[in-house]
């Protein structure tokens, strides 16, 4: 039941808000609205940079511990990306709606979970990010990111990009990490039982699937296809043609 | 003409302005001061640990957890949930193979570990009492009850009550007729609850070594199935629980030198066990468990958020790091 198709995204699917994103890939589909600059709260306000707030939906069901969980996340990362310095006193404001999650045909899947699900923080990273393009907020960088676990049978090891939520429960380690837009190591969640060995490997992979993009850029269509079977889509690439779609379609009537 | 100088005492410019004050202590003009933070520890050094066990008489195991000025009590209470109250519940067919996927998944599927963190007791000025759990406080419950399902340490082995006593170990060996015959009738559910007394920074590692100590202190009671009376009876025994492993978690953050300047310009400081002013004023932090209890360290969970100075080179140098602080804690745990 694995959905291994490239990552589709939307911009500016909200008419109502400064900027929105619909992003889908590896099952998750989530929709993000940015409102920004905006008027804060007198308890939230800094006096010498903005608020940045961030509210994670469930596909069903109210935010418990969980959602909490991923909000204390993506807002430590936004905020790195945010020029939040150029906004004091006032609050950006994301909502992320997961709409769509991957079903694992195996087992009755609860609404209420308190662990932490991190193959959802990658949709909502690249989702925000994408948001907040449209919205036209100010950023020093750019994020990708990705998932990968590291699977064991028979005694190897092997090393699974973006895998299926029955990949996950049966992984030994699970990774999530994110990458600037100058390769700065932005974020990196990781749950199960690893060696430093295995992260510096799985390291590379999310490097390769975050960043590829700054060493085929301008080689042509052909290398990106090589390498796309083995580590998956370029997530960088897939980012900027997002945005010159969105743009060469809003400058249509020039 | 000579400037009037403005001198404060210390605690004075420590309120005003707290980030030149730390940095002033990190990185002293004056040559022959040594470079320390504001609580006089040095950036790699972490506050002493202090744990106490078996403090609260009507818990199945607790302990009192004190890292300098943050204090947590834990207690652990076990209760007993028949398999008939579980909604979903679903019985393991015999051609189904145990793994230690389908375990972690049993006891997250009946969430048979409950853990639960209250902040607002009054610990800190910037927790209210009474007021509901704040986004600090449900994030750290997320994290220890990740942690203690993903690290596997309680199993469920010793959380299950059978029908016809305690299933031997290694069921192999028993023949098919008495394997019949022992049949599942409910779990041990683990309540987990952990009081923050006081609270000066760095509350994951303190919650999870109280934890950890709590579970090594825990004896459930011996439980089994009564025929006559059709409920779970429990004998006045206690068996210990057992606990696999010893994850160890070590938290840093990253203090920049400018404030509101741009990352990645200027020094960096990495300040292990940060206290309350320094998680203020740090935006990017760190958190590794490990476990070296097996001789070669595991690496159990990590956390790096909040900034782009931890790069590989360093999350590898911080294993160190983590390494030492485990031997550390396991000396406080005997």
């Amino acid at each position: 039941m694995t959905t291994k198709r490239e990552p589709e995204a939307a911009l500016s699917v909200l008419p109502k808000s400064d900027g929105s994103a619909r992003y889908s890939y590896a099952g998750y589909t989530v929709t993000a609205s940015v409102n920004g600059p905006i008027e804060a709260q007198r308890r939230d306000e800094h006096a010498y940079e903005a608020h940045v707030d961030v509210i994670v939906r469930p596909a069903a069901g109210v935010g418990g511990t969980r959602e909490r969980h991923l909000e204390t996340i993506l807002q430590a990362s936004l905020i790195q990306l945010i020029l939040v310095k150029n906004f004091p006193r006032s609050l950006i404001q994301i909502v992320l709606q997961v709409e769509a999650s991957p079903e694992n045909d195996y087992v009755n899947t609860k609404l209420m979970q308190a662990s932490l699900n991190s193959a959802v923080i990658p949709a909502l990273l690249q989702t925000a990010v994408l948001a907040l393009l449209s919205a036209a907020i100010p950023m020093r960088a750019t994020a990708t990111s990705a998932i990968v676990a590291v699977m064991t049978q028979d005694g190897a090891s092997r090393l699974v990009a973006h895998p299926s939520p029955r990949e996950i429960e049966a992984a030994q380690s699970v990774h999530v990490l994110a990458f600037t837009s100058q390769d700065g190591l932005l974020l990196a969640e990781s749950e199960g039982d690893f060696t430093v060995k295995e992260w510096d490997d799985v390291y590379d992979t999310a490097k390769k699937i975050c960043c590829k993009s700054g060493a085929t850029k301008g080689e042509g269509i052909e290398m990106v296809l090589d390498e796309q079977e083995d580590s998956g889509p370029d997530m960088r690439q897939f980012l900027r043609s997002a945005l010159e779609t969105k743009v060469a379609a809003d400058l249509h009537w020039k | 003409m000579a400037q009037p100088a403005l001198t404060f005492p210390r605690p004075v410019f420590a309120k005003l302005s707290p980030h030149p004050f730390l940095l002033r202590c990190l990185n002293p003009s004056d040559e022959t001061e040594t470079p320390s933070r504001t609580n006089g520890r040095t950036p790699r050094e972490a506050r002493p640990l202090q744990i106490h066990t078996s403090s609260l008489s009507h818990a199945h195991g607790s302990a009192v957890v004190r890292t300098g000025d943050t204090t947590v009590i834990c207690g652990i209470r076990a209760e007993v949930l028949p398999v008939a109250q579980i909604p979903q519940y679903r019985p393991r067919a015999a051609f189904e193979e145990e793994t230690e996927a389908s375990r972690k998944a049993e006891i997250k599927n009946y969430d048979l570990v409950v853990p639960n963190i209250e902040l607002a007791t009054g610990c800190a000025p910037q927790f209210l009492p009474g007021v509901p759990p704040t986004a600090l406080a449900q994030t750290l419950s997320s994290r220890v009850y990740s942690l203690l399902v993903g690290s596997g340490m309680v199993q469920v082995e010793d959380l299950r009550i059978w029908k016809g006593g305690e299933k031997e170990e290694g069921g192999m060996d028993v023949d098919v007729d008495e394997e019949e015959e022992k049949e599942l009738v409910g779990y041990w559910v683990l309540y987990v609850d952990l009081l923050f007394v006081s609270f000066d920074g760095n509350p994951f590692d303190a919650a999870w070594t109280a934890v950890v100590a709590t579970l090594k202190d825990t004896k459930v009671p011996v439980a089994r199935w009564d025929d006559d009376r059709e409920t779970v009876v429990c004998s006045g025994e206690a068996k210990q629980l057992g606990v696999k492993g010893l994850p160890v978690a070590c938290s840093a953050a990253v203090f920049l030198e400018k404030e509101y300047g741009e990352p990645g310009e200027g020094r960096h400081w990495i300040l292990l066990d940060p206290d309350r002013l320094e998680e203020t004023l740090c935006r990017e932090v760190v958190t590794m468990v490990v476990d070296c209890s097996s001789g070669e360290t595991r690496i159990r969970a990590m956390e790096k958020q909040g900034g782009t100075v931890i790069s590989r080179e360093l999350m590898r140098g911080f294993v160190g790091v983590a390494e030492q602080r485990w031997k550390e804690v396991s000396k406080a745990m005997q």
